[in-house]
């Protein structure tokens, strides 16, 4: 034992002069950075605040006795990415408990006590996880993945209007906003990649010049643009803040979306086409049936990227006034009474923001490597 | 051959001829349709902002650039013609005209993405690199540093490095200071090259040799001349210091602000600090892909020859994935020149930021945002068109990718 930890760390840590001189310096640093914040951690955070503020971090300012609103998009969010999860990977029961004990843990770490809140949060698990089954038990309900996502929106968008669309806010505003824009943009920007390949100039030089418009200004302004340019434009509707916002984020993100669409297509062999086309398919079936599939199972790991990349810029919509999860937190710190909680509370929000982006990450490196497995 | 089959080719021939002909009008029927529908559509547009902006009592134009901007930026330069013709840098202050608040705004976007297109490449390329560090602590530092930037919203990064890290910096009064450089939360003050040599004849001669030779280093393409450059680029500022042309000016604090040297407020350091790690951290991931893409045959050559593992990185595997990330490199510049936009979270004024002041002062929203549109799009192009001469050079210079 002695000697592999010996054997080990002359290999690893004191392989050569340099790697010792670098060991010596930056491992003392590591350990003293490290036994720092866990002490401060463990000892002078006053951690009460999470769960004092937990339903303004997840939900804002929504009024507290139309929780059961956001609870039912809750569950309607986890059952449409269990089902989305599971149309890739296979269910398997231990993956299941495992994900029951990590919720678990979450709960007891975070310190829900509410038995409402509780069976609910069982709820929500149970349909992550029956939707996950059913779609990885059932082929044949790939088929009616995307219209159940865009029902389940809708569903969503029923149950929260009630109380105001102003009102909504938190974690749960920023899945939202993350989930509508990456459903709605997918349409969009594969009806843009096959626009960049048209056969009319006209339709390519269209399609290219949005993209490429788009991929050069930020977001911040897009967001901020259309929030300012739809009321001129129709004033005959009132759209909410969160709707514009959602719409300046598809207008933006629609483009990335056909970039990376786009870069699938080209990915497909050309004999694919002329293969098609020898059997007399139409060029609307050739790219239907044909090249879309397979194009998108190019795609679909750069597309999660895209779906973080979205989860990690929708708190701009603090530029509109719309309360996501990280503007909530600087509310509470706002308030005189927690001024000194600053390090508690982004340390919650970096937590939390960190554990979502690694779960979408893990599942697009996953997703990757299963989808080379298929293809060799 | 008989005559039938001869006029039956004829007809066939006039048939496809015909068929071709209907297809071309088709097509370009077609065309001609779809650029209706799209100027039809963009002119409905801008019938129906025209109109918005109507009811609003807002006329669309232009001319609202020329009066006087009526507030005032917490810092930047912007052009002021000097004696009527001659451009000149001066601070901005609230008597001058909006369109010089749009240039401060551009000039503060151009300076925080330029300072932080330099860090974090050379940050990221040590990132990258060590990544595949042999040593496991550094290994899994940068693995797990990258990780962490990339898997969280750079506006958390930023309103972190500004309210939980900067405005915690000491107040000036007892600033910390190493070798110069000052640290406080009233902003970091650097040293700084001051210009001493008055309008002497043989000081400018220096600097303007000093100019041409940095041109030279880069742009020069045959070899010793481009050497050439280099040396004088070291002799020049060696000499110009003796001769006490140029001389480091230190900060010095006092119990407000600081003095001499170059200052930076606390805005820009949190917008810099959080672009630069930021950056860095997505340059990191394209270097060790790009490493990771590299034939596993150019190690083992290398090892085969006898070299070290950072001969081998240094002088084998860097040069060939510089020659083949440009393009990425470029894409992450332009995508940190947009998030510069971010230092409106931070009240940094930069171009988005200035904008938004306009926009609430002037009430000229929308053509306020053409014109940060179309800033935003030269930047991007600017941008590309470098990276793109930089990448053919390479190119032009090295061996095959």
């Amino acid at each position: 034992m002695m000697a592999t930890a010996l054997k080990w760390s002359r290999h690893n840590l004191f392989g050569k002069p340099f790697d010792a001189l670098l060991t010596l310096t930056v491992v003392p640093g590591v350990l003293w950075l490290i036994y720092e914040a866990v002490a401060w951690a463990l000892s002078t955070a006053q951690w009460d605040i999470i769960p004092q503020s937990m339903r303004v971090l997840m939900i804002g300012v929504f009024p507290a006795d139309q929780v059961w609103r956001t609870w039912v998009a809750a569950m309607i969010i986890a059952a449409l990415t269990g089902a989305a999860l599971g149309s890739v990977f296979a269910f398997r029961v231990r993956h299941a408990g495992f994900l029951a004990v990590a919720l678990a843990a979450l709960v007891v770490a975070t310190g829900v006590s509410d038995p409402g809140n509780l069976l609910y949060l069982a709820a929500s698990l149970a349909l992550f996880i029956g939707g996950w089954a059913l779609t990885s038990r059932v082929p044949f309900s790939h088929k009616f993945l995307m219209p159940a996502c865009f029902v389940g929106l809708i569903a969503i968008f029923a149950v929260m209007a009630p109380p105001g669309a102003g009102l909504w806010g938190g974690l749960l505003l920023s899945i939202l906003l993350t989930l509508v824009t990456s459903i709605v943009t997918l349409p969009i920007g594969i009806l843009l990649a096959f626009g960049r390949r048209s056969r009319f100039s006209s339709v390519r030089w269209i399609c290219t010049a949005y993209i490429e418009v788009m991929r050069s200004v930020p977001l911040i302004m897009v967001v901020y643009w259309i929030w300012i340019l739809m009321p001129v434009l129709t004033p005959q509707f009132d759209f909410a803040d969160v709707v514009r916002g959602m719409i300046g984020f598809t207008v933006f993100y629609a483009a990335y979306v056909a970039e990376y669409v786009r870069s699938g297509l080209q990915a497909v062999p050309r004999g694919q086409t002329e293969a098609a086309r020898s059997l007399g398919m139409s060029e609307f079936d050739i790219n239907r049936s044909i090249v879309l599939p397979q194009a998108i199972r190019v795609v679909v790991p750069p597309l999660v990227g895209n779906v973080l990349d979205i989860f990690n810029n929708a708190p701009l919509v603090f530029i509109i006034g719309l309360t996501d999860f990280l503007r909530a937190g600087q509310m509470i710190l706002a308030n005189p009474q927690y001024g000194d909680r600053t390090y508690e509370v982004y340390s919650f929000l970096f937590v939390t923001y960190f554990l979502v982006g690694s779960v979408i990450t893990f599942v697009a490196r996953k997703l990757e490597a299963h989808l080379a497995r298929g293809s060799r | 051959m008989n005559a039938d089959q001869a006029a039956d080719l004829m007809v066939d021939s006039e048939r496809l001829a015909a068929r071709r002909r209907r297809n071309r009008i088709r097509y370009h029927g077609t065309q001609l349709a779809i650029v209706g529908v799209a100027v039809v559509l963009v002119v409905l547009f801008a019938v129906a902002v025209k109109e918005g902006l109507a009811r609003h009592g807002i006329r669309f134009s232009f001319s609202f650039l020329g009066n006087a901007a009526g507030f005032d930026i917490s810092e930047g330069k912007t052009v002021v013609l000097d004696n009527g013709f001659w451009p000149a840098l001066a601070a901005f202050s609230s008597d001058l005209t909006i369109a010089q608040a749009f240039v401060t705004g551009i000039l503060n976007t151009i300076k925080v993405a330029v300072l932080a297109i330099v860090l974090s490449t050379v940050l990221g390329t040590l990132l990258g690199v060590g990544r595949l560090s042999t040593n496991w602590v550094i290994r899994n530092l940068c693995f797990w540093c990258v990780e962490f930037v990339r898997n969280t919203p750079l506006l958390i990064q930023l309103v972190f490095w500004y309210f939980a890290v900067v405005l915690h910096f000491p107040p000036i009064a007892t600033a910390a200071k190493f070798y110069g450089v000052v640290i406080s939360q009233q902003g970091l003050y650097f040293p700084a090259f001051a210009w001493q040599g008055g309008d002497a004849p043989f000081a400018i001669a220096l600097a303007a040799a000093f100019c041409v030779a940095l041109v030279g280093a880069f742009v020069e393409k045959i070899r010793p001349f481009r050497w050439a450059c280099v040396a004088v680029l070291v002799a020049v500022p060696v000499v110009m210091f003796l001769a006490g042309f140029v001389e480091l000016d230190f900060p010095v604090a006092s119990r407000f602000n600081a003095s001499g040297g170059v200052g930076m407020s606390p805005e820009m350091a949190a917008l810099l600090l959080a672009i630069v790690f930021n950056s860095a951290s997505y340059i990191a991931e394209i270097v060790r892909g790009s490493i990771d893409a590299l034939p596993k045959g150019q190690w083992e050559a290398a090892a085969s020859l006898g070299l070290g593992r950072r001969n081998t990185v240094n002088d084998i595997i860097l040069p060939q994935v510089f020659r083949v990330v440009l393009p990425s490199f470029g894409n992450q510049y332009i995508s940190l020149t947009k998030n510069t936009a971010l230092g409106i979270a931070i009240g940094y004024p930069d171009l988005f930021n200035i904008y938004g002041t306009i926009a609430n002062q002037t009430g000229h929203s929308l053509e306020g945002i053409v014109i940060v549109m179309v800033s935003y799009l030269i930047l991007s192009w600017i941008i590309s068109a470098v990276v793109g001469w930089a990448d053919r050079r390479m190119a032009s210079h090295g061996a095959a990718r």
